[in-house]
């Protein structure tokens, strides 16, 4: 072979792979949630937000490279959800997370993140050890947490001050499901309320998996509270709800995002009726903002419930994309420039503060009116 | 008091559903010396049945009728699973090793969790209520029209099935061949078709018992059998396993122990497992073969 034409052919080899990588290279956004089990609907939903947040990037065609939604099940389950930060973490091409969906699955993964350097964005996580955790002295990693959700304090506070000064009342049990969520919602509404001068009559935790409350809420009956708050999610909040029914115990149920969804009055009918539900943000379709957004996700998914997570899960994608358009795909510039932040997007403006929460916080309260969400503050 | 009726009715009705699970793992256990582990799928298919035959029940606009075709469908469902899992799981296995029947039968627990996780639904599905439900008061105590109904239903399956096990030919049968199988056969009792209708038996009490879960409820899920099953063994190990007073009796004593605890324990609902499995341990300390238990130590 003529040297010259080997040097091009060797030229032209060295150069193939080159190109091919940086013609496929693509770059990924993991959603780590629950896809199967009892909050694997509000999972799903957060997945087709991102889903459909990155799909808009692909085709505005602002990105020199393909992007991709890379979901991961966390099953709601603590140790899932760190073997499925693993996964996440070892994928060089992913360049940020939008997930976890339960506060026991956040905070457990969160380690697994900022040890690899990699950004979170939890649309949906709301105990505040999340992002506290990372203030602590054993925290040695790298600050990698942001939430766009308000915590669990802000909510649980606002509980407290919503029942004492709206509704007047002085007198309430609360019940929790022991998770990092729902006890934590639970204690903040405590702290709040007996703070203010209301009376806590009894403060129990209900074992997960546990079906039957009928005991507890019999002793629970007897001090008469004139409300029971339950810090957890809505499978536990409808069977209390029904069982209260069945016993006579006449009360108002108070409960916070956890709880609301329109599965909650599935399955316990009309014993929902009057309940208090407080979420974060403000619900979707009261959002002139989202309107967009939401006639996009109707028209790629027809015939799906918005779920209460989904507007947040599109905006965090959109604050990694908008970070992504200044920096390119690297996970440390990604990072860099989310701690720098300044997104106005469909939730308003969002910029996070040095633990990585948002600045914006605002808390709804609804109450189950006729077998819907109606917003009452 | 009005609290301690109250909390006496709590049990009596959580204590009638776990009786007539453990009826089935008794019933089993009477005659195969095996522990049916498929047994709490049985109850979870039952359920599935049930919320079938609800919404047929419910579009079709029936009431009374409807529930008993609810009860029907989940029992015959679950009761001809029971005798399709004994055919094809167990029996290959009688003469075997006495693990390997056991591991078959978690086999086939796992194996139908799963098929109905794949294939049905991955999560809670809710379970539509037939009848408009009231709430009553006798006395003192609030009792649910469905809590009655649980109560009267899971009485009346084990009246049923006290009659049938005393009182009948083939009650005779399953008798002889809990005694000693080997020695019934000889007497021209057909095993094989003695424990199938075991099975069927045992089976179609998990289904009842899957139906009033999801009444109660409200709502069913692939792994609903799990606790109720495991809670379900326990009191027939309580009440001393392979017999059948000794089952119903565990059954009530494992609801009021809980209710107990749930009712009178500070902070005592997370506590309530613990309280009731410290109990079972203490009980079975003191009389290993259960409180009605007989024969258990040529049997294990």
């Amino acid at each position: 072979m003529h040297p010259l034409l080997r040097a091009v052919c060797l030229g032209l080899l060295a150069a193939l792979p080159v190109a091919c990588t940086q013609k496929s290279k693509t770059v990924r956004i993991a959603v780590s949630v629950p896809l199967t089990g009892d909050v694997g609907t509000e999972g799903q939903g957060v997945r087709r937000a991102v889903e459909l947040a990155v799909e808009e990037a692909n085709k505005s065609g602002r990105f020199p490279f393909p992007l991709e939604a890379r979901a991961f099940d966390d099953r709601a389950d603590p140790k899932e959800a760190v073997s499925a930060a693993n996964l996440v973490a070892s994928d060089p091409n992913i360049v940020a997370v939008i997930g976890h969906y339960n506060s026991g699955c956040s905070i457990p993964a969160a380690q697994v993140y900022a040890r690899s350097g990699i950004p979170m964005i939890s649309p949906a996580s709301t105990n505040p050890k999340l992002t506290s955790q990372q203030l602590e002295e054993s925290w040695v990693l790298p600050k990698t947490v942001f939430r766009v959700v308000p915590t669990d304090d802000v909510q649980g506070s606002f509980a407290g001050d919503f029942i004492f000064d709206k509704l007047n009342m002085r007198k309430i049990a609360v019940i929790h499901d022991k998770t990092p969520y729902g006890q934590g919602l639970a204690e903040q509404f405590k702290d709040r309320f007996s703070g203010r001068g209301g009376q806590i009559t009894s403060f129990d935790g209900i074992a997960m998996g546990d079906r039957d409350f009928k005991a507890l809420l019999t002793r629970i009956k007897a001090d008469k509270p004139q409300g029971v708050y339950f810090g957890g999610l809505y499978m536990e909040a409808a069977l209390l709800m029904r069982q209260a029914q069945e016993l006579g115990f006449k009360t108002t149920f108070f409960s916070g995002d956890g709880s609301k969804t329109n599965e909650l009055i599935k399955v316990a009918g009309k014993a929902s009726e009057g309940a208090y539900l407080s979420i974060t943000g403000i619900p979707v379709e009261h959002l002139a903002s989202a309107k967009p957004f939401l006639e996009k996700y109707n028209e790629k998914y027809p015939g799906v419930d918005v779920k209460p997570f989904d507007h947040f899960a599109y905006e965090a994608t959109n604050i990694v994309l908008d970070a992504l358009t200044k920096v390119g795909p690297d996970r440390a510039k990604v990072l860099e420039e989310l701690r720098r932040t300044r997104f106005e997007g469909i939730l308003g403006v969002t910029e996070f503060d040095d633990k990585g929460d948002t600045k914006n916080k605002i808390i709804t309260m609804t109450q189950v009116k006729n077998g819907e969400f109606a917003i009452v503050n | 008091m009005l609290v301690f009726l109250q909390q006496l009715f709590n049990g009596l009705v959580l204590g009638s559903i776990y009786s007539l699970i453990a009826l089935g793992y008794t019933l089993v256990y009477g005659i195969l010396m095996m522990i049916n582990f498929a047994h709490s799928e049985f109850l979870m298919i039952g359920a599935f049945m049930g919320l079938g035959a609800s919404s047929l029940c419910l579009n079709w606009g029936l009431g009374w009728p409807g529930v008993v075709i609810v009860f029907f469908a989940a029992m015959l469902g679950a009761g001809l699973l029971g005798v399709i899992t004994e055919r094809l799981a167990y029996r290959p296995l009688r003469h075997a090793m006495r693990l390997a029947p056991l591991i078959s039968a978690i086999g086939v627990s796992i194996m139908l969790s799963n098929a109905v996780f794949l294939w049905v639904s991955n999560q809670s599905l809710p379970f539509p209520a037939i009848l408009p439900e009231r709430s009553l008061t006798i006395g003192p105590v609030a009792a649910g029209s469905l809590q009655l109904l649980i109560f009267a239903t899971a009485l009346l399956l084990m009246i049923v099935l006290h009659l049938m096990v005393q009182k009948t030919k083939i009650g005779k049968a399953m008798r002889a061949c809990a005694d000693d199988t080997a020695t019934a056969g000889l007497m021209g009792i057909n095993a094989d078709r003695i424990i199938a209708f075991t099975f069927l038996v045992g089976g179609a009490l998990a289904g009842a018992a899957g139906v009033l879960n999801g009444m109660y409820y409200g709502s069913i899920k692939y792994n609903l059998g799990f606790l109720p099953g495991v809670k379900a063994f326990t009191a027939a190990v309580l009440g001393g396993i392979g017999n059948i007073t000794g089952a119903v009796l565990g059954g009530f004593l494992l609801g009021l122990l809980e209710v107990a605890a749930a009712g009178y324990i500070p902070n005592g609902s997370q506590w309530k497992d613990v309280v009731a499995f410290v109990v079972l341990i203490g009980v079975l300390l003191i009389r290993p073969s259960g409180i009605l238990g007989e024969r258990v130590a040529e049997k294990v």
